[in-house]
């Protein structure tokens, strides 16, 4: 670890995690003061829905779902920050050593008096703290606006905070599987196909899941391990999803170390 | 026209990639729709299901268990990838000279500014034309085995046809913040967020009526799948508002790149 070059990460990042702070803010603010008005016409969705038989809003995936609720209503919300998070992560992580190779500077900082494992560490400590911060802020607004529009419906804040806590294992998931992806291709030569791809193609995958039935393939994605219906309705996560996910993250984590240790990286000419 | 040329060869993986990830979706989705093809119970549960509810999940209008309501459903993915790519594919093509450190060899060619965005706008339009073509030929190909009739066929022209205008839209939006941004990261970035933000809007849209309006703003919305059903063609006033949107964003690409001073 060294501070100098955590510092400068974080100087680099310091715009950019203040534009998807605000960004975040806003969409959750703005979603969550419809609530209100969509919440009066929902309660008579779910009345008529108490009606059908359960195994078959199973298989619609409309059991889990009840947007009436405050709860249920930010669960929805929460899979659009989930969204933005996931691409900001996967930025960071695609970005995080392949910058130094494109903007030719890669030489410069590996031949300054500290090893590579210390580069590393120090940069991905750096894209941590600017991801907590976003993080932070997710937080502080979620219980804001919810406390602002919540209305005359209550809410209970167990389930809130299963899912703000869950964020950051979502956020390391993308951050590590992007670093390690930018690691194993020859050369990332621009970082937001990759991010928008992967962040957009597992919320698909996720969001076809809900449509029709489920299949073991869609256990790949993120957004199911954290997925917000289920922590709302079992008051707990999803303990085995949960610990995919986190092996995952430090499988890449680990992977990424040892190709990074051995990369070949070209000098400017 | 060696620019074209120059620009499909560099595009080809990330075109090949995109087909590859759209082929997976579609085959992913008709393996599941096969358990709801021709299945009246589940027609019975979807018809005593409140409106607002299903509006909520975006299964109004459709039929899930016939194959037209299922590709209905699939528009919206078409159009987020479509969508995606061609922003990505247009904004990348013009930026990345200034990454890569190439924009003074191409503009000391003998050629004009507006040459070589017309060049890399050409690439960039032909690789939406392949995708759209790959979607339709996956699409009917994985409908075959539901047996699909004449008007499943239009309907899917129709759908590729409102997909492709979305890609349109798209493509001159990346185009014009690739030839205007001064710093190369920055058009990435905005694309990213005029992407996130038209999607959010196209689903708040439909929540709420007092929030309506806020379709106008979204792409994704334009050309929406039930509505095509229903009427049988296009909104024309969409395709005018398309049209506005495509024509003023290329124009103002050209002109702005024309007179910019270029980070070298």
């Amino acid at each position: 670890m060294s501070a100098n070059i955590y510092l400068h990460e974080l100087r680099t990042r310091v715009r950019s995690v203040i534009i998807w702070s605000l960004s975040v803010a806003a969409l959750i603010f703005f979603f969550s003061s419809i609530y209100s008005g969509f919440a009066d016409q929902a309660v008579l969705i779910n009345q008529m829905m108490s009606k059908f038989p359960p195994a078959l809003l199973e298989a619609f995936g409309m059991n889990r779902m009840n947007l009436a609720t405050v709860l249920g209503f930010y669960s929805l919300i929460f899979k659009f920050v989930q969204i933005c998070l996931a691409i900001q992560a996967g930025n960071y992580g695609f970005g995080l050593v392949s910058v130094e190779e494109n903007e030719l500077t890669a030489d410069f900082l590996l031949s300054k008096p500290v090893s590579r494992t210390q580069v590393l560490t120090s940069k991905l400590l750096a894209a941590l703290t600017s991801l907590t911060i976003t993080n932070a802020v997710v937080w502080a607004v979620s219980f804001g606006a919810l406390a602002i529009f919540h209305g005359s419906y209550p809410y209970e804040t167990g389930s809130l905070f299963l899912m703000l806590g869950s964020i950051v294992i979502f956020q390391l998931f993308f951050l590590s599987v992007g670093l390690v992806i930018s690691l194993l291709v020859k050369r990332v030569r621009s970082v937001t196909p990759y991010s928008l791809g992967l962040g957009f193609g597992m919320y698909v995958l996720d969001a076809f899941s809900g449509m029709f039935g489920t299949s073991v393939l869609e256990d790949i994605t993120p957004f199911k391990h954290m997925d917000p219906t289920y922590m709302i309705q079992n008051g707990s996560y999803d303990t085995p999803l949960v610990l995919l996910n986190a092996s995952v993250t430090l499988i890449a984590l680990v992977i990424s170390y040892w190709l990074y240790i051995r990369r070949d990286i070209h000098a400017v000419s | 026209m060696n620019i074209f040329f120059r620009e499909l060869r560099a595009n080809l993986k990330s075109l090949i990639i995109w087909c590859v990830v759209l082929i997976l979706l579609v085959l992913v989705g008709a393996a599941k729709f096969s358990a709801y093809y021709n299945n009246p119970a589940m027609l019975g549960i979807l018809n005593a299901f409140p409106k607002a509810m299903l509006e909520a999940m975006e299964l109004t209008t459709f039929n899930l268990t016939t194959v037209t309501g299922f590709y209905g459903i699939m528009l919206i993915y078409y159009a987020l990838m479509g969508g995606i790519a061609a922003a990505m594919w247009a904004s990348d093509s013009i930026s990345k000279e200034e990454r890569d450190k190439t924009v003074e060899f191409s503009l000391v060619l003998p050629v004009s500014r507006s040459r070589v965005v017309t060049g890399k706008l050409l690439a960039a339009l032909v690789n939406c034309i392949i995708f759209v073509l790959v979607t339709w030929g996956v699409s009917l190909w994985a409908a075959q085995q539901f047996h699909p009739d004449q008007a499943f066929n239009k309907f899917l022209a129709l759908e590729m046809a409102g997909m492709f205008l979305i890609e349109l839209i798209f493509l001159a939006i990346g185009l014009l913040l690739g030839c205007a941004m001064k710093q190369y990261k920055q058009s990435g970035s905005i694309a990213i967020g005029i992407i996130l933000t038209t999607y959010f809007l196209s689903v708040m849209s439909g929540m709420q009526a007092n929030l309506d309006f806020l379709k106008y703003f979204s792409p994704f919305k334009y050309f929406d799948a039930g509505v095509m059903l229903h009427s049988g063609k296009l909104d024309p006033m969409y395709m005018l508002l398309s049209a506005a949107i495509i024509v003023v964003c290329v124009i103002a690409a050209y002109w702005i790149y024309n007179k910019r001073d270029l980070y070298i």
